[in-house]
């Protein structure tokens, strides 16, 4: 089962899902960052966990404005190392830390961090409970888990959301909201809050019908079935519409 | 039994600003305050003289607010030209209240025109008492540009009709002499129609041509421009993509009378190989112009929502983000990808509110692109010079786009909304943010639309003509029983000038003497 996220850590690092996804994507941008910092209630100088970190631009940005220490860890070498290179121009190096690190098997001591941030990348873990569990032990007590994820609707998925699955590693194993709550209160972190950014979601959808296009016009994407991908993402677009598909805030905390 | 008391009653609209304004009969600076009403804009000011005036400023209030994350901090010039005297808006300038420096500065090098236009802000047209500079005069202006700016990004050619001056190319060899990066001409285009000569010395100068292109029904030509000009305009775009200038067509755009062209200009604009961009501009209602009710003007989001409206597939609303060197509900801008098939808009790639929110960004990310960014999204950009390109560039590549990209990037189409401020709609507030300058024969750097409403053009044109010249006032609706005609086409107050023009409100008084 670890195929999965390997693929999507691989797919992030390299080919032509990159070039459409972009590098340091995640729906919402820096607003729904620091939006979630404020939900978990982020303080200077406590220490940080960024579960499948990517470039590393979410952690820097909490070591700079809320004055956070710092650890991010993410499967792509190449991620991890343009986060190093962020961090050193950022002059950030004291305050920020990249290294490879596995979601299950977290390379920290038990409570260690004062919160523990995953955003958009719960969703594409194949073995959730795990992972949830691990978050769990890393933190101290009264720590926070702070998630931003994929959500999918209760209940049998449309056709079309199936076909999607397909293409779109992060909705493969998307979870309605209520079951992420329910993961984690049964890993022993409680939900303190929850809020829905839908429109997140249809904003990310929507610059991969950008870049999409955008490529075409380069030549960029040859080898890709440009038509069948736009079509898949209007479908995407519809999905999140309907509400079969969106984009939500976790906030749990370890007693 | 005693009667019903009666009951309060609210106001029917939300105070959001308290400004200062001038009164469009006198000219006398006056308090004024901006409210909201079904979520639209209004600027509401007394004159003790001539009574209350109110104007629509921006046609969706909750885009109005929503701009104020947009508000870059000013840049202060090397130079200015006056002092703080009497304050804004008579102290012109620039003084050292003023917060922003010159994006782009404006010589007009006369107020002759070989067109009559019945809408020109300036004033302009075949009249034997106006003016024209000299080179040294126009020397002159560049050196005072560049003393304030050090390296100015952009200077503009205007009138009048700046082709028609017989030195007009020393003017631009004059400015390329100094460190201007950019040179652009503003024209109605007939002499590019039928001069190619003319054409290629601008080529060779490479300077961008700003031609006024207000669309393409024959009532529109009839009714901004007095004559149908369709003909002369595509010739001129063509003996410009011939000889490889780049051209931005600049329209006015008046309610009811070619606001619904504003899609096909856009288009005619994206297929035609030497525009490079659209300017929109609702009709300043200074200078000449025709009849009009301030209260249901256009404004940047009736603009916008009507090309989000013509051009579906295109573009939306929200593809357009207000300009940060300004203040940001003055002009807004989008630039379009474009390979001649399909088209898309950048800020569908870029989060381009991670760049350029300075409220909500504490810190912002520098790392190149937010420059290339503010660069773009701002009035000395113009699509086809080596500096614009290169931003272009850079903004794409900071969005982890290939290379490739880079190139169709070059070439992106650039969409302005501008919306200058006239006698009715002049908010001191906004004004003193303005990027936008008129450079005067006597050395002064006039924010554009405290010249064009306060009186500044009428006291330059006096200043350097030697004529009389009565402040012009806006041919509004409620004003026509004041209004007489002025030698330029233009309305005056009756009785020429309008008394008085000093300050009234809060200028310094003790509420106990």
């Amino acid at each position: 089962m670890t195929d999965v996220k390997a693929c999507c850590a691989a797919a992030y690092d390299s080919d032509v899902v990159e070039l459409v996804l972009g590098t340091s994507y995640h729906p919402g941008g820096l607003a729904l960052t620091r939006r979630l910092a404020q939900l978990a209630e982020l303080r200077p100088g406590q220490r940080l966990l960024d579960v499948a970190c990517g470039q590393g631009t979410s952690a820097l940005l909490l070591a700079r404005e809320h004055g956070l220490i710092v650890d991010g860890v993410d499967l792509g070498e190449e991620s991890l190392q343009r986060a190093r290179a962020a961090a050193e121009q950022a002059g950030l190096t004291d305050r920020a830390r990249f290294s490879t690190g596995d979601a299950e098997r977290l390379p920290f001591d038990d409570s260690t961090f004062d919160a523990v941030l995953s955003e958009c990348a719960f969703c594409t873990l194949p073995d959730k409970p795990p992972a949830a569990a691990a978050f769990g032990r890393v933190l101290r007590p009264g720590g926070r888990v702070a998630i931003s994820d994929v959500t999918v609707a209760a209940g049998a998925l449309p056709q079309n959301l199936r076909d999607l699955a397909g293409w779109i590693a992060c909705l493969a194993d998307a979870r309605p909201l209520e079951e992420y709550a329910r993961l984690f209160t049964d890993a022993g972190l409680p939900v303190t809050t929850t809020e829905r950014h839908d429109e997140a979601l249809a904003r990310v959808i929507e610059q991969i019908d950008a870049r999409l296009r955008a490529l075409r016009m380069t030549g960029a994407l040859d080898g890709l079935d440009v038509p069948r991908a736009l079509e898949l993402t209007r479908q995407a677009g519809g999905a999140v519409a309907a509400g079969h598909a969106g984009y939500a805030l976790l906030v749990a905390s370890k007693p | 039994m005693t009667a019903p008391r009666p009951a309060k009653t609210d106001r029917d609209e939300v105070f959001v600003e308290y400004t200062k304004s001038i009164c469009p009969v006198c000219k006398a600076v006056v308090d004024a305050q901006v409210n909201i009403r079904e979520n639209k804009v209004f600027l509401r000011k007394r004159c003790r003289e001539h009574g209350e005036f109110e104007a629509l400023v921006y046609g969706d209030a909750q885009r109005y607010l929503d701009a104020a994350r947009f508000n870059k901090p000013g840049t202060i010039p090397l130079q200015f030209q006056t002092e703080v005297r009497d304050g804004c808006p008579t102290d012109c300038g620039l003084c050292p209240e003023h917060k922003q420096h010159a994006c782009l500065g404006i010589i007009e090098v006369n107020t002759n025109c070989n067109l009559d236009c019945p809408i020109c802000f300036a004033d302009s047209g075949h009249q034997p008492d106006g003016y024209s500079i000299s080179l040294e005069q126009c020397e002159r202006m560049l050196d005072v540009y560049v003393a304030a700016e050090g390296e100015p990004e952009v200077v503009m050619f205007s009138g009048g009709e700046p082709t028609i001056h017989p030195r007009i190319l020393e003017f631009i060899d004059a400015a390329r002499a100094r460190p201007i990066r950019t040179v652009v001409l503003n024209t109605n285009g007939i002499r590019l129609a039928s001069d190619r000569w003319f054409v290629s010395a601008l080529a060779e100068r490479g300077v961008t041509v700003y031609l006024q292109f207000d669309g393409f029904k024959p009532s529109t030509h009839e009714l901004i421009r007095g004559r149908d000009l369709r003909e002369r305009k595509a010739r001129a775009l063509d003996n410009c993509a011939a000889a490889g200038v780049t051209v931005l067509l600049a329209a006015a755009v008046e309610r009811g009378l070619n606001d619904d062209e504003l899609g096909t200009i856009v288009r005619f604009g994206v297929e035609h190989p030497a525009v490079r961009g659209v300017v929109f501009q609702p009709v300043t209602h200074a200078g000449r112009h025709l009849q009009f009710d301030p209260l249901s003007r256009l404004t940047n989001s009736d603009v916008i929502d009507a090309l989000a409206a013509q051009l579906p597939d295109w573009l939306r609303v929200d593809d357009f983000f207000p300009v940060p060197c300004c203040f940001p509900t003055c002009r807004s801008i989008t630039y379009l990808l474009t390979d001649g098939q399909d088209v898309v808009p950048i800020p569908r790639l870029v989060q381009l509110e991670d760049y350029l929110d300075y409220v909500t960004n504490r810190v912002l990310p520098d790392d190149g692109v937010r420059a290339a960014l503010e660069k773009l999204w701002s009035a000395s950009a113009f699509p086809g010079t080596a500096t614009t390109a290169a931003q272009l560039e850079c903004a794409t590549c900071g969005v982890d786009l290939p290379e490739s990209l880079g190139d169709v990037a070059d070439r992106a189409f650039m969409l302005v909304i501008q919306d200058f401020q006239d006698p009715y709609t002049l908010n001191v507030k906004t004004l003193m943010k303005c990027c936008v300058e008129e450079i005067t024969p006597d050395g002064r750097i006039i924010p554009f639309c405290a010249y064009n409403s306060v009186g500044y053009r009428e006291q330059v044109r006096e200043q350097m003509s030697g004529v009389p010249v009565a402040d012009v006032v806006p041919n509004s609706v409620q004003l026509q029983p004041l209004l007489g005609p002025s030698p330029y086409g233009s309305k005056i107050a009756g009785n020429g000038h309008a008394q008085p023009r000093r300050d009234q409100t809060n200028v310094g008084r003790k509420l106990r003497r």
